[in-house]
């Protein structure tokens, strides 16, 4: 009974459990679900790293190659995200190009990669002008069941702080370059950006860590990332108008949350030496 | 701390449904609206009219960071206006950048509001972007600096006219909880003048009509 009358009237379905403090699938509003990360997990990218959070997974692999700098930024190089949402994923993507939302995904990723300076462009070039590091960061999500930037923001952490980068001499004079694919060093982490979304339900009610059910039938999100004590990203597209007591409260939320997810990408990374 | 003038004009392409040109300081965009519309057979709701937005950028095509303002002002638009009314149609949002000083993303909102009202669709409430710079001697000003570098972070604010809550932040740049805090009021007060702006051009509008 209870299965009709969910797919029937949905939003009272949550309704009725919201109204009780409690959400459809045995979690309080402010519990998140359980995060695995998995790090290094594709052998030929030069870093990489898959998270699931509940359901929702995302695979992260990131190739490095040569390019030019550009001639504004002489000595640095480049970082581009790109997140691919197949149709595996979710009934709501077919395939073709890129979907709006997979566009609008990827920016934000590439905003707060930048925001968070958690990588120095200048340390990726090799020599200023002629030879830089272009890291293409790719995200493939696997199972979308909602808070697909949270797991999208653990799994680039994680396969950033496994990259490792060959070195490479070379010579300016000849335009020579000598890659030594043995001999590979770590690139630097400046910090562990972590993000957290959240949802408006019913103009009321805000839910931590959505399921994809309950982004669909939600009237607003927010989605804020943290950055150790700094706050570098707090998107909040439309939807429901909030006050301000309750916009801060979600950043005190993320506060805890982002120690506990530091600690799990730190332990992660320790496991693989 | 005084705000960019603001200057705007209404109904100046005779196509769109709602039509404005604004100006913040040395920010302008137009923006006209088209509504309610026929819509494509695979963006059809059955519930509520699906609204459109498409931003067009100075020059070149637009790019994906275009189609994250799109996706922005898409929503925004989307919570104000009573798309219930009108079920199984369209209502689209075109915006075109005619000059960015800074201050681009709350100009487009602001002149999105303002085609909305120019164009008479029933709206649940009108809603004001203000922008909010912060400079390299951590001072919060509403003008940008002239020098883009000096730029250390960016808050855009978006807020409704009847209970002034917050519909829609983006930021840019990394910044302190205290920092933030500050800037949302700064620009929470600041909404308020752009409403008493929208009110003044809509009676002046309405005057210039009654002369004709």
């Amino acid at each position: 009974m209870a299965v009709e009358y969910k797919t029937l009237h949905p939003q009272k379905y949550y309704n009725y459990y919201l109204a009780n403090n409690i959400r459809p699938d045995g979690r309080e509003f402010d519990k998140y679900r359980p995060i695995v990360l998995n790090v290094n997990s594709v052998e030929t990218a030069d870093g990489s790293a898959i998270c699931k959070i509940g359901q929702t997974t995302v695979i992260c692999g990131i190739k490095a190659e040569f390019c030019r700098p550009k001639a504004e930024t002489p000595n640095e190089g480049f970082i581009v995200p790109n997140l691919e949402l197949p149709p595996l994923c979710s009934p709501k993507f077919k395939p073709g190009p890129p979907s709006d939302q997979a566009q609008v995904l990827s920016q934000l990723i590439a905003d707060i990669i930048k925001n968070s300076n958690c990588v120095d462009l200048k340390d990726l070039c090799l020599h200023p002008d002629k030879l830089a590091w272009c890291l293409f960061i790719d995200f493939i999500c696997l199972d979308f069941d909602g808070a697909i930037i949270d797991a999208c923001i653990i799994a680039l952490m994680g396969a950033l702080k496994t990259v490792t980068l060959p070195t490479v001499d070379y010579d300016a004079a000849l335009d020579n370059k000598l890659v030594n694919i043995e001999e590979r060093h770590p690139l630097k982490i400046y910090s562990t950006p972590v993000s957290t979304t959240y949802i408006i339900f019913d103009d009321k009610y805000i839910l931590t860590d959505p399921t994809v059910e309950e982004e669909n039938l939600c009237s607003g999100l927010v989605t804020i990332v943290l950055n150790a004590d700094e706050v570098c990203c707090v998107h909040k597209p439309g939807g429901t108008a909030l006050n301000e007591g309750q916009l801060f409260d979600c950043i005190q939320k993320s506060k805890k949350r982002s120690k506990y997810i530091n600690e799990l990408i730190v332990s992660a990374v320790k496991a693989l030496n | 701390m005084e705000k960019g003038e603001l200057q705007c004009k209404f109904g100046i392409l005779s196509r769109p449904d709602g039509s404005v040109m604004l100006s913040e300081g040395n920010t302008t965009v137009i923006a006209g609206i088209y509504g309610p519309v026929e819509v494509k057979m695979q963006k059809v709701l059955i519930e509520k009219a699906a609204v459109e937005c498409h931003y067009r950028p100075k020059s070149g095509l637009p790019g994906v960071e275009d189609r994250f303002y799109e996706s922005i002002i898409r929503n925004i638009c989307e919570t104000a206006l009573a798309a219930s009314m009108f079920p199984r149609s369209a209502i689209s949002v075109v915006i075109q950048e005619m000059q960015n000083s800074g201050e681009l993303i709350s100009c487009a909102i602001n002149a999105a509001c303002l085609a909305c009202l120019d164009s008479g669709i029933d709206m649940k409430c009108m809603f004001a972007a203000v922008s909010c710079f912060l400079g390299e001697n951590n001072q919060l000003s509403l003008v940008p600096p002239v020098n883009r570098k000096e730029i250390k972070a960016t808050f855009v604010f978006v807020f409704d006219n009847i209970c002034g809550k917050i519909i829609a932040s983006h930021t840019d740049g990394k910044f302190s909880e205290s920092l933030y805090e500050e800037a949302l009021y700064i620009c929470m007060n600041e909404s308020k003048n752009i409403f008493s702006f929208f009110k003044k051009s809509l009676f002046e509008r309405e005057e210039k009509g009654k002369k004709k």
